[in-house]
């Protein structure tokens, strides 16, 4: 047994973090019981159970302590064991970070916006008066009545507000029932169009027909968390998981004392790299060819799921070679139907509704008449043939051997599960790789079976759990929909419409949208900017005025994502200094505008209207909600199986009614199959590769989840003192002549910032890291210069729209970059 | 008597600080102190080799893509021949007879014995008026007395030596300490050394978890299962 030195061991604790008061070298006057003590009053505690809404997908349950009206402890809460209507739910534990714990920071932080104030220096001078909620809301109706008046109701612009998932003030919250009221433009439902819709429009084109209404513009419900356990593989795909969805780890580490084998593909060795049975170090955005490497293997080797792709899939539905769309039964019979149509076993061609259909073929091509058709899964076949092992690792830096073992594991696994970050939709291809891995997910009849799937959000059913159609449209007013990366073209070039007023909600676009010094320069055009955060952001910065909100414990609220829990959200303490609800907000402004009818109601009255709880035409996974149920605990929805499983039943919302991994709809963007596209920036195919030939990622940190939680003491002393840093490898730097710790300047033709470099061989080379959402504002400045988001752009990805709700992101990650040590 | 001991599994640790913060808001610890910390090492050294923690948290050991990274979370290990209690002169530092080594706040001088005899590190002095984030009382937020001694308070005098308790007024009202509950991934597991059927004993009887700095003899509470990360298949 190898011995430690004692020696060593205490150089390393040295090493470590906040041993400053051991460091100190002066002595001093003993001060003993100098300090005032506390008494006892156990009497006076509170406990409160409440729902983590700040826009981390974990969606934590809190136990709230509460001591004289003030916040004194978070834990995590327990779960119903049972769904709304009384059935078993899954085993789900009590569950918290250290970002939970730290809210108690974050509540009572010294960066809380306490009052309504009004600018009084130039944009972004951090100069202000205080004035009163009348005053201000009287000026923003007046300023919003005489914008809309001049430019056009549309003119104004209320995006989407991310800092939050709750119902009444999140993603899907007053801000929009505001918009659709006064008639302005609003951000996108439900989804995340700044970094997150690349993800769920994947899932959309295979899974879900995105033109039919009844889809509600598209779904993105995963498998809920448990139901990993049931998986024999998980591929963690560019998922951090061990280090930003931290509890879920329990799950993953239980599911492989089961004997589940964990891959992780990463260009970083993260903690999930560190602890997974396989680690993939892929070269960032290539994610498709290597699935396109996996889906040719398992077709090569016939490790497909034949009868499941013929029920389930489009598989054997026959493909025109000249129209390049599904060949249907008109094409072949005049005044024939729209069926599809499919060669039987014995060849000849039936209409895959003819009752005389034997056995349709997988893999076939003919000519019908002068048509060559072929079916879709022949069309995978010839177009998935060029990704041989050896190519594919020429594209991906993964070893040929590797992509084999990889397609093994995954196909031979009976269910294998893929559970994404949201990192793929940081690339301009992100929506492609999410199609490809459903391709394969398809193959092997991994799509609407316990542990398999392909998830990156795991809960909500937002979609049909909840009537939004009141919350949203009151009387069938509508919002007008401005997506996060139209909305500066919209203020700079009158592109669609003119934006001339925004009203920004707990939504830190100045700093968290891409290409940011386009987004200052369109916020600075505005004729007015509202901001409502409980912190001072980068947008509060440029505000004209400047509302305090609430933090998630000051309001009461509904939080039904991140899981398939309702966590009723009760206002735990009373609204610190002058902040406001952003419903409260919305209600004050709304009313001197002229539209206080439909603001007329509580919290508790909105929740019961959206829940139908009472009602008998409620929605099946909350059929028979009580408020009691809803008050004492939190309880799982009705789903058709436990845990849930999206497709469970087979049923797929598409045209064809099965997994359609052949999307007509993507034709005109040459991508009706899952071939592999080059990323639009960060590829070396790219001539602007010779001068920035490192790729820039700005990945999340267990320290933050975006920008909230970034200027909180005891995160900040773990991570580095708050000082921002670059991840670059040591072979990378020494070729620049970059010294550990040393300031340099990264930066491309769009902007530069300057931080200090950190040494590590956790990072790929030719790869280099900056965690996001670290402050840049007037006060805080917590990298040296600058932001990465100065060098990220806004290239939308036009296949994307054909997806209502999941229109283009911005892809953070498709970003080249050069860095070189400051003052050279 | 129950001996109150705790195993901590490095192969499950994903070196997330949830305990240290944690361990800070029960204990309102003031700014810059860590009772609780993440140290970041290398799998298999753990028990063994505690390995110099890197500058960085989270830099792992070796060459890309060669790789390797484990964390050692750190507190007092609760030694039953506990070097911070030989040398105290006073008795300040006590050892109870359930295993917990406590600091009797009304009785430390500040001398920092303890803080040089420590072998771990863990034990930290009140140099000056502490800063706090929020500025009033938080977490368990009361004195705490055991057999008359005063072993917590919300606010520490200012001149004696603080460290982890195992959170004793939990563990005297039958519950964990906060660090247990709050681990995300179930990577703490707390009970009693001395039954023989309890998982802490299990996984140290049967599942090899060790003592940090075994050689020093100093019998510590607190064990480890060393991290068995697998080896890659990567490159």
């Amino acid at each position: 047994m190898p011995k430690i030195r004692r020696r060593t061991f205490l150089k390393g604790v040295a090493g470590g973090v906040g041993l400053a008061a051991l460091s100190t070298p002066s002595f001093r006057l003993l001060e003993a019981a100098a300090a005032g003590k506390s008494k006892p009053q156990g009497s006076r505690d509170q406990t409160f159970r409440t729902g983590h809404s700040n826009n981390c997908d974990g969606s934590c349950g809190h136990l709230v302590h509460v001591r004289d009206g003030r916040v004194r402890l978070i834990e995590g809460a327990p779960w119903d064991d049972t769904t709304v209507s009384g059935a078993q739910a899954p085993d789900y534990h009590a569950r918290i970070c250290l970002r939970g714990i730290s809210q108690i920071q974050n509540t009572y932080s010294p960066d809380r916006i306490r009052y309504p104030y009004k600018r009084i220096g130039p944009r972004g001078s951090g100069r202000w008066q205080r004035i009163t909620w009348g005053e201000a809301t009287s000026t923003i109706a007046q300023k919003f009545q005489e914008i809309q008046q001049k430019y056009g109701k549309t003119a104004i612009w209320i995006p989407p507000y991310t800092g939050s998932l709750s119902v009444l003030e999140g993603v899907i919250g007053a801000g929009y029932r505001f918009a659709s009221v006064i008639g302005a433009s609003g951000g996108d439902f439900e989804g995340d169009n700044e970094g997150d819709s690349a993800t769920p429009a994947g899932f959309n084109y295979v899974l879900v027909d995105p033109t039919n209404p009844a889809n509600g513009g598209g779904f993105l419900d995963g498998h809920e968390f448990t139901d990993f356990m049931n998986s024999k593989v998980i591929f963690l795909w560019a998922n951090n998981l061990a280090e930003t969805s931290i509890p879920d780890w329990r799950t993953v580490m239980a599911a492989r004392k089961n004997g589940t084998k964990v891959v992780a593909l990463d260009p970083r060795f993260t903690p999930t790299s560190a602890s997974a049975d396989v680690w993939v170090p892929i070269r960032p955005g290539t994610d498709p060819a290597l699935v396109d490497g996996m889906i040719r293997d398992i077709l090569q080797r016939n490790m497909i799921n034949e009868d499941y792709l013929r029920s389930y899939s489009v598989a054997p539905f026959l493909v025109r070679e000249d129209t390049k769309l599904f060949l249907r039964e008109k094409d072949v019979t005049p005044g024939g139907s729209d069926a599809y149509m499919v060669m039987d076993k014995d060849g000849s061609l039936k209409a895959v509704t003819d009752p005389n259909l034997k056995q349709a073929r997988l893999y076939a091509a003919t000519t019908v008449g002068k048509m060559r058709v072929r079916t879709a899964l022949q069309a995978l076949r010839d177009a998935m043939e060029p990704y041989t092992p050896e190519y594919v690792a020429k594209i991906t830096d993964v070893k040929p051997e590797m992509v084999t073992q990889l397609a093994e594991l995954y196909a031979q696994a009976n269910p294998a599960a893929i559970k994404c970050g949201f990192g793929l939709s940081h690339w301009y291809r992100g929506d492609l790789t999410y199609q490809a891995m459903l391709t394969m997910a398809a193959l092997t009849g991994n799509i609407g079976v316990h542990g398999g799937g392909v998830t990156t959000y795991s809960g909500a059913l937002l979609t049909t759990a909840y009537d939004l159609g009141d919350w949203l449209f009151p009387d069938g007013k509508s919002y007008t929909y401005l997506p996060p990366m139209q909305a500066c073209d919209a203020m700079l070039k009158n592109d669609p419409y003119p934006v001339r007023a925004a009203w920004f909600v707990v939504d830190n676009y100045a700093q968290q949208m891409s290409d940011k010094n386009k987004v200052r320069k369109a916020l600075e055009s505005l004729d007015f900017l509202v901001v409502s955060d409980y912190v001072m952001s980068a947008t509060a910065d440029l505000a004209d005025i400047v509302l305090p909100s609430c933090t998630y414990l000051e309001k009461t609220d509904l939080l039904g994502s991140g899981n398939y829990y309702l966590q009723y959200m009760p206002k735990v303490i009373e609204p610190l200094w002058e902040s406001k609800s952003d419903l409260d907000q919305f209600t004050m402004v709304a009313r001197k505008m002229g539209y206080g009818k439909y603001f007329d109601k509580t919290p508790d009255e909105y929740i019961t209207q959206i829940l139908r709880i009472g009602q008998k035409d409620a929605d099946a996974t909350v059929a028979g909600l009580t408020w009691d149920q809803l008050k004492n605990g939190a309880p799982h929805l009705n789903t058709a199986t436990v845990p849930y499983v999206p497709f469970f039943n087979k049923q797929f919302p598409t045209k064809s009614g099965r997994i359609e991994f052949y999307v007509e709809l993507l034709v005109p963007y040459d991508q009706e199959l899952c071939g592999y596209k080059e990323p639009i920036e960060a590829t070396p195919s790219n001539p602007l590769y010779k001068k920035y030939p490192l790729v820039f990622l700005s990945t999340h940190t267990r320290f933050r989840t975006h920008s909230q939680y970034t200027h909180l003491p005891w995160l900040d002393e773990i991570n580095n003192q708050g000082q921002g840093f670059l991840e670059i490898n040591p072979r990378d730097a020494r070729a620049r002549g970059i010294a550990d710790g040393a300031v340099v300047r990264v930066f491309n033709d769009r902007g530069e910032m300057k931080v200090h470099a950190r040494y590590t061989e956790g990072i790929k080379p030719g790869v280099v890291n900056c965690y996001q959402g670290g402050w840049d504002t007037v006060r805080v400045k917590q990298y040296v210069e600058g932001h990465p988001n100065n060098l990220t752009h806004q290239i939308a990805n036009p296949a994307q729209s054909i997806i209502p709700n999941f229109r283009s992101n911005a892809a953070y990650y498709d970003c080249l970059c050069q860095v070189e040590p400051v003052g050279v | 008597m129950a001996r109150w001991g705790m195993v901590i599994d490095q192969s499950k640790c994903v070196g997330c600080w949830t305990c240290a913060v944690g361990c800070k808001a029960i204990n309102d610890e003031p700014l810059g102190y860590w009772w609780n910390r993440v140290l970041t090492t290398e799998p298999d050294s753990s028990a063994q080799v505690a390995a110099p923690a890197t500058p960085a948290v989270d830099v792992p050991h070796g060459t890309y893509p060669n790789l390797e990274l484990a964390y050692l979370p750190l507190a007092c290990q609760h030694c039953n021949d506990a070097p911070c209690e030989k040398v105290c002169p006073v008795g300040a530092t006590f050892r109870r007879d359930d295993g917990l080594i406590l600091i009797d706040y009304e009785r430390c001088i500040g001398c920092r014995y303890c803080v040089a005899a420590c072998p771990y590190g863990v034990r930290i002095f009140n140099w000056g008026p502490a800063k706090r984030e929020p500025d009033f009382v938080i977490g368990y937020g009361e004195e705490y007395r055991t057999g008359g001694r005063l072993v917590f308070e919300p606010v520490r005098p200012v001149g004696i030596v603080e460290k982890c308790t195992l959170c004793v007024e939990r563990v005297d009202a039958n519950e964990q300490p906060f660090c247990v509950d709050v681990c995300p991934v179930g990577a703490r597991v707390f009970g009693d050394l001395d039954d023989p059927k309890s998982e802490v004993s299990v996984l140290v009887n049967d599942e090899g978890a060790e003592q940090l700095l075994a050689e020093l003899g100093t019998n510590p509470n607190v064990y480890y299962l060393p991290s068995s990360h697998p080896s890659k298949v990567s490159d």
